[in-house]
C-alpha cells in the first residue's frame, strides 16, 4: 500500500506531529509511506522521520533558503479553499490553496490522510479520484467553533474515513455532523515504549507533565497537594512544563507554604525518564482530547491519577484497575485519588504493573495494525464497485449531501464563506 | 505539481542524508547513586582509538581533559564509564567523542538520572562529588561537576515573615558545639551575621533575620557554616544531591516586602546562586516583581 500523509508543518514540535511521525514509520515497515509537509521552516525536523518514511514540503518558509516563497504575492492572498474558522487559516494563502490542491490531485498514492481540519477539507475536495480519503481528527468536535463545525459539515461528507483519538469524539462526529457513508472509527494515538526501564514504585514522587495552561488546572493539583502534605509530608510533587500559567501557579505554591514539597520543573525532552522519577502521575485537566500523557505515564510503569475528563482519560485507565479516575474540579477527590496510592504500597506497585500491562494496546505497532486493516479492509470493499467508478459513485453522493447542506446552512443565515463559493464550482 | 515539490520528491532520500550529515553522536547518560555515569555513544565513525573527552569549560590548558576509553557495547553503541573514583575538578565539562585524535560534541539522548533523585551518601567517603549530565542551550552535552570536602548540604527551608529557617546536614566534617552559620555581604565580605546552630548528629539547623540583613541596604549575602566554630573549617551552603543540574529556576521561594527608612522598599528572600550554592537576595521592590 502507498500511503501519503498530509500534515501542517512537519519540521516542528507538537503532539501531532510526533503522533503521525510514529504512526508513519511504523506503517512503513510494511508500506510505502510518505509525509508531506505544507510547510517547511527549518531544515531538519525536530523529531527525525525513520530512513524508510520520504518526507517533502509544499512551501518553503526558510528565509535563508534560495526558494524563499514566504514573500510572493500569492503567499500574501488570503486562502479560499482552507476553511476561513480553522485555526490556522492565517497562515494558508492563495500559494497553499494552489499547491495543496496540485499535490492532491497528482497523488499516486492508495490513502491520503490529513491530519488536521483544514487540510481535511482540502482533502475531500481535491483528491483526485482513486485513493481512499482518510481524514484525522486529533482534537475533537466540540473544541471548534460554530462556524468550523457548519464549514466541515459541507465537506465532510467526501471523505471515506474520518477517524478521532477517542470513542466519545466519534459517536459526537457521528450524532452531530451527519456523516452517511464516511467510516468513522476511533483510532488512539500511538505511544511508543519509552527507551529506558519502568519506574520501580520507590520514589515518593507524583509527576505532572503538560503545558502550563488553564485547561490542565495544576492550581487545583496543588491545592490537592497541600492536603497529601498535611497527611504524607515525604511525598513531593514535579510539574514539568512551560506556559503562562506559570507565574500564578509560583504564586499559588509559596501562598501555600508548598515549596519544599512542589516544584515547577520547566519544560523536559525527552519526557520518559522524568516519569521514570515518580510512582504516581496526576492529571487533573478540565479537558483532554486523548490524554498522551497518561499513556506516556503508564508505559513507565506509573498508575496515573485523572479527572474523568472528557474525553480520553475513561477511555484510558480501567479505573481501580491501572489507575484511578476522580472527579473532575474537586481538589479533595483529586488529594483522595493520590493518598490511596501513596498509603498503600502494594495496591500502588499492582497498579503500576496493570499499567505498564494495559498501556501496550498504545504501541505504535498494535495502532498501525488498526489502521492498516481499516485500509485494506476499505479498499477491499472500494474495489468491489470496481475501482475508480467507486470514486465516482461517492464523489457524486458528497457533492449532492454538500449542496443539500450548504442550502440548509444558508437557511440558517450564516454568512456563505469562500469555501463554498469554491465548492459550487468543484 | 511544483519545480519544488518535485525536486524534492525526486530525491527522497534528501532528508534522511542531510540529517546523517548534520547529525552529531549522540550519548545517551545514566547515572548510579554512587555518583558514576555511564555514556551510551551512538557510533560516530572513523578510525583509531576512540574516547569520551571531557574538557572544562574554563580550565587553563588541556591538561585537565578527562579521557574515557569508548568500547563497543552490545547495541552496536559505544559505552564509557566515568567511575564517582574519577576526579572531576567543579564546573562545567563540555562532552566530545574523540576518534583518531578528532574531538566531535556529543548531542543529549535520553538522560536517566533517576538514581540521582533524593540522593543521601553514607558521607563516609568524606568529600561529596556530583555529576549531572545536562544539555546546553546550544543543544550540546555538558555535564556540572561539583566538588566538596566538605559539604553542609541543604534541605527543607522554613520562611515565616522575615525569619529563613534553613535545615542541613554535613558530610566529611562533624559538628561541634562551637558550630555556628554565618551570611556575609558579598559586597563586603569582612561584614558577616552569626547564627547559632543547633545539632543532632549530622543534621543542623538555624534561623537568620531578612530584615536585619536588608540594614545594609541592596546587595546579596552568602550563607556558610563553620562546624567547629572559628578554629575549623567555612563550608559555603549548597544544595547539590539530587537531579537537577541548576536549582535556581526550580528550587524558588517566596520573598518578603520590607519597608526600610534608610533604602526604601526592598524585596528579600533565600535563593539559589548559578552554582546550586544558597544566598539571602535583597534587592530594591520593583512594580514589575510586585
Amino acid at each position: 500500500m502507498h500511503i501519503s500523509f498530509l500534515i501542517h508543518n512537519a519540521y516542528g514540535i507538537g503532539g501531532t506531529i510526533r503522533t503521525t511521525y510514529n504512526l508513519a514509520n511504523t506503517l512503513a515497515e510494511q508500506h510505502d509511506v510518505e509525509i508531506v509537509s505544507v510547510f517547511r521552516h527549518r531544515d531538519d525536523p525536530v523529531f527525525s522521520p525513520g530512513s524508510r518514511v520520504r518526507l517533502s514540503h509544499l512551501v518553503d518558509m526558510r528565509k535563508e533558503s534560495p526558494h524563499y516563497e514566504g514573500d510572493t504575492p500569492d503567499a500574501l492572498r488570503p486562502a479560499r479553499a482552507f476553511p476561513s474558522a480553522e485555526g490556522r487559516y492565517r497562515q494558508y494563502s492563495a500559494l497553499t490553496d494552489r499547491r495543496i490542491a496540485e499535490h492532491l490531485s497528482s497523488v499516486s498514492a492508495d490513502v491520503v490522510v490529513g491530519t488536521r481540519p483544514g487540510l481535511n477539507v482540502h482533502l475531500a475536495r481535491e483528491t483526485a479520484r482513486g485513493p481512499l480519503r482518510v481524514g484525522q481528527e486529533h482534537l475533537t468536535l466540540d473544541s471548534h467553533s460554530k462556524e468550523l463545525r457548519r464549514q466541515l459539515r459541507s465537506v465532510y461528507p467526501r471523505l471515506d474515513v474520518l477517524t478521532t483519538t477517542t470513542e466519545a469524539d466519534a459517536r459526537a462526529y457521528r450524532r452531530k455532523m451527519r456523516l452517511p457513508g464516511v467510516h468513522v472509527q476511533a483510532v488512539p494515538n500511538p505511544v511508543p515504549a519509552p527507551g529506558i526501564e519502568p519506574a520501580d514504585g520507590s520514589q515518593k514522587w507524583v509527576v505532572a507533565a503538560g503545558r502550563l495552561a488553564p485547561v490542565k488546572r495544576y492550581d487545583l493539583l496543588i491545592r490537592a497537594f497541600d492536603q497529601v502534605r498535611a497527611e504524607r509530608p515525604d511525598w513531593r510533587l514535579r510539574i514539568y512544563g512551560g506556559g503562562k500559567q506559570k507565574d500564578k501557579l509560583r504564586a499559588l505554591i509559596d501562598e501555600l507554604g508548598l515549596y519544599n514539597h512542589v516544584f515547577l520543573m520547566g519544560p523536559a525532552h525527552p519526557i520518559e525518564p522524568e516519569w521514570a522519577k515518580g510512582s504516581i502521575a496526576a492529571v487533573t485537566s478540565s479537558l483532554e482530547s486523548f490524554g498522551m500523557t497518561i499513556v506516556e505515564a503508564m508505559r513507565c510503569g506509573l498508575p496515573v491519577v485523572a479527572t474523568d475528563c472528557p474525553h480520553g482519560p475513561g477511555e484510558i485507565i480501567d479505573n481501580g484497575v491501572d489507575g484511578r479516575l476522580v472527579e473532575v474540579g474537586n481538589p479533595d477527590a483529586i488529594a483522595g485519588g493520590l493518598l490511596e496510592l501513596i498509603n498503600n504500597d502494594t495496591l500502588r506497585r499492582q497498579m503500576a504493573g496493570a499499567a505498564l500491562e494495559d498501556s501496550e494496546r498504545f504501541d505504535p505497532a498494535r495502532i498501525a495494525e488498526r489502521y492498516d486493516s481499516m485500509f485494506s479492509g476499505m479498499l477491499t470493499r472500494g474495489s468491489s464497485f470496481g475501482g475508480r467508478v467507486r470514486g465516482t459513485l461517492h464523489r457524486t453522493r458528497g457533492a449532492l449531501l454538500n449542496g443539500a447542506y450548504a442550502v440548509r446552512d444558508i437557511g440558517h443565515g450564516a454568512p456563505t464563506s469562500g469555501i463554498q463559493t469554491k465548492g459550487s464550482t468543484a | 505539481m511544483t519545480a519544488l515539490a518535485t525536486s524534492d520528491a525526486s530525491s527522497p532520500c534528501d532528508a534522511g542524508s542531510d540529517q546523517d550529515v548534520a547529525a552529531a553522536p549522540r550519548a545517551d547518560c545514566i547515572a548510579d547513586s554512587a555518583g558514576g555515569l555511564t555514556f551510551d555513544v551512538t557510533d560516530p565513525g572513523g578510525e583509531g582509538a576512540a574516547y569520551l573527552l571531557l574538557r572544562r569549560r574554563d580550565a587553563a590548558s588541556a591538561d585537565e581533559d578527562v579521557r574515557l576509553p569508548l568500547s563497543p557495547a552490545a547495541d552496536g553503541r559505544l559505552r564509557a564509564a566515568l567511575p564517582s573514583s574519577v576526579e572531576l575538578a567543579e564546573g562545567r565539562w563540555n562532552a566530545y567523542a574523540e576518534v583518531g585524535g578528532t574531538p566531535r560534541r556529543l548531542a543529549p539522548g535520553v538522560n536517566d538520572l533517576r538514581s540521582l533523585v533524593d540522593r543521601a551518601p553514607s558521607g563516609a567517603r568524606g568529600y561529596i562529588a556530583v555529576r549531572i549530565p545536562y544539555a546546553t542551550k546550544q543543544g550540546n552535552l555538558s555535564v556540572r561537576s561539583w566538588l566538596r570536602a566538605p559539604h553542609a548540604e541543604i534541605g527543607e527551608l522554613d520562611i515565616a515573615g522575615t525569619s529563613v529557617t534553613a535545615h542541613g546536614r554535613v558530610y566529611g566534617t562533624v559538628l561541634t558545639g562551637a558550630a555556628f552559620a554565618e551570611a556575609s555581604r558579598r559586597a563586603e565580605p569582612e561584614r558577616v551575621e552569626r547564627y547559632e546552630v543547633t545539632a543532632d548528629g549530622v543534621e543542623f539547623s538555624f534561623g537568620l533575620r531578612c530584615d536585619v540583613l536588608a540594614e545594609s541596604g541592596p546587595g546579596p549575602w552568602d550563607l556558610w557554616l563553620r562546624p567547629a566554630g572559628e578554629s575549623g573549617p567555612r563550608i559555603r551552603l549548597a544544595r547539590l544531591l539530587d537531579d537537577v543540574a541548576d536549582k535556581k529556576q526550580i528550587f524558588t521561594y517566596p520573598s518578603v516586602r520590607l519597608d526600610t527608612a534608610a533604602h526604601g522598599p526592598l524585596d528579600a528572600g533565600p535563593y539559589y546562586t548559578n552554582d546550586n550554592d544558597l544566598s539571602v537576595r535583597i534587592r530594591e521592590a520593583s512594580a514589575v516583581e510586585g
